[in-house]
């Protein structure tokens, strides 16, 4: 895992004929060709089962492909196993909607679950992190904010605080590729904007490509740099985020647009 | 629900209570069930349990040293019985266990275990390492392992199992998943089911002593075949009380675990 073998003029993501057809016959993603660059902020728009989801597990491999590949940083995911897609697991930070921490442990530890592929096993299982790599997951605490709250049990923090924590434990993996899988879609408004300037924020201080899924297309429009719209599994819509208007939308969508589309439809609930 | 409705499930009612009034008549013939028998020996019994009383009290202090084996014996069977249960269940449980084929074979060994009567393993190692509170240790961590090794791999199968993708996901190993998303999320169970298995360790190890495991059921086993009955009605006394005390306990204790 040298750096020395990652070629930078690769793009970071590359998804070449990528399809997946889960074992219900269901089409997942259809054929997809979509290139992205490194240090983009891209948002994935679509309705739910347009195959966004799928889009960002096959990345990391959650998703297995059925056919052609995706390659991060060059590397093919469909041909790493073991170790290698371990390494592979490693550069790419994932944030769910559900947050996704253990709830028993201290803040500390599920941020250093980020550098679970970087220490050895036997000093994870004694909870004998190096010093080096406490002090990575304490950075990345302090770029969400949320050092002060390292020792607490992360059951004790509210949902925006623990989506917060999520970011923190992918950038502690120090990764190439952040992957968000909707992760404000159990937030309020208010939290919803703090967590997306967070990974807005985090993308152009590391220049970490990143790729957020949303429901909400006034939040795809504020935060992204580029839109990609899903349906069905294959790609309909790609382009700058300022372009993307209302046709477009519906386009993507295959309705019109509603109050449900955009997140101050909800907050006005 | 309509009229015909209400009366075929009357008669499948009536059909079933027939078929287990007639089970347990051929099972009670099966087994030489008389009440005549008992009645006729009504005399007998009166006369054991006027032998029995009063307590014979001044036997308390031979009672101690016995009672502290029967719960060293329990200690040890659930520390360690707890402490094999873990990986065992682990191993088992599926999609925590690295593969099918593993958690195959490592429920075949739990069933295995579990269909063994604890009494089966006190002989068994009783002829291993012979008589005594040894092999009472182990006979009930062979049970332990049973019991808990089965509740445990079942709470493991259901975690929730986004944690264990969300290690995966970050590059972390079997082990890593296990560490941090598995064992973290069945600890408050684990912890219960050693301390029910404890519970169940007391009771035991009482029983085992009567096969020559050591113990308060070694010396309870001694008065009886000599009809020491009023020193008998002690021991039992006593055994109620240890066993009561004890179940309080480790169910404050589990309570507050859950």
């Amino acid at each position: 895992m040298s750096t020395a073998e990652r070629d930078p003029a690769d793009p970071a993501i590359r998804f070449d004929h990528a399809s997946v057809v889960y074992p219900s016959g269901v089409k997942g993603l259809d054929g997809v060709d979509l290139s992205i660059e490194r240090g983009q902020l891209v948002v994935v728009v679509g309705l739910s089962g347009a195959g966004k989801s799928t889009l960002l597990r096959s990345i990391n491999g959650l998703v297995q492909l059925t056919g052609g590949d995706v390659l991060v940083e060059g590397r093919s995911v469909r041909r790493s196993r073991g170790a290698a897609l371990r390494a592979l697991r490693a550069r790419v930070g994932m944030i769910f909607q559900d947050h996704r921490l253990v709830k028993r442990l201290s803040v500390l530890t599920n941020v250093l679950l980020g550098r679970v592929a970087r220490v050895p096993v036997w000093r994870q299982v004694l909870g004998l992190w190096p010093r080096a790599d406490v002090d990575i997951a304490l950075q990345a605490l302090e770029r969400v904010g949320l050092r002060d709250r390292a020792g607490v049990r992360a059951s004790q923090l509210s949902g925006g605080q623990q989506q917060r924590v999520g970011i923190a434990r992918a950038l502690a993996q120090e990764p190439g590729v952040v992957l968000a899988d909707e992760p404000v879609a159990s937030l309020d408004p208010m939290t919803s904007h703090r967590v997306m300037q967070d990974l807005q924020r985090i993308n152009r201080d590391l220049s970490i490509t990143t790729l957020v899924n949303l429901h909400f297309l006034d939040l795809a429009k504020r935060y992204a740099q580029r839109i990609v719209g899903l349906r069905q599994g294959a790609v309909v819509y790609d382009g700058p985020a300022d372009e993307v208007g209302e046709a477009d939308f519906a386009q993507i969508y295959g309705r019109s647009m509603t109050a449900e589309d955009v997140l101050e439809g909800f907050g006005a609930r | 629900m309509s009229v015909v409705g209400r009366a075929r499930r009357h008669l499948t009612l009536g059909a079933l209570v027939l078929a287990l009034a007639a089970m347990t008549a051929w099972s009670a013939d099966g087994v030489g069930f008389a009440p005549g028998e008992l009645l006729a020996n009504l005399g007998k019994l009166r006369r054991i349990v006027g032998d029995s009383f009063p307590p014979d009290w001044g036997f308390w202090h031979r009672l101690l040293s016995p009672f502290l084996e029967t719960l060293q014996i329990a200690v040890v069977g659930s520390v360690l019985g707890g402490l094999l249960a873990l990986p065992l269940a682990i191993l088992a449980a599926r999609g925590v266990s690295p593969s099918p084929t593993i958690s195959w074979i490592h429920r075949q060994a739990m069933n295995l275990l579990r269909t063994m009567p604890d009494l089966f393993w006190a002989m068994l190692f009783a002829s291993a390492v012979g008589f005594g509170a040894f092999a009472g240790a182990l006979a009930l961590t062979v049970f332990t392992v049973a019991v808990v090794s089965k509740l445990l791999s079942e709470s493991a199968e259901s975690i929730d199992f986004g944690l264990t993708e969300a290690v995966r996901a970050g590059g972390g190993g079997w082990s890593s998943t296990v560490r941090f998303a598995v064992v973290p999320q069945i600890l408050p169970q684990y912890v219960s089911y050693v301390l029910y298995a404890f519970e169940i360790n007391v009771r035991a190890s009482t029983v085992l002593g009567l096969v020559g495991a050591g113990g308060i059921g070694m010396v309870l086993n001694t008065q009886r075949t000599t009809f020491q009955y009023q020193r008998v009605t002690l021991i039992v006394l006593a055994i109620f009380l240890v066993v009561v005390v004890l179940e309080q306990i480790s169910e404050a204790a589990r309570r507050r675990l859950v």
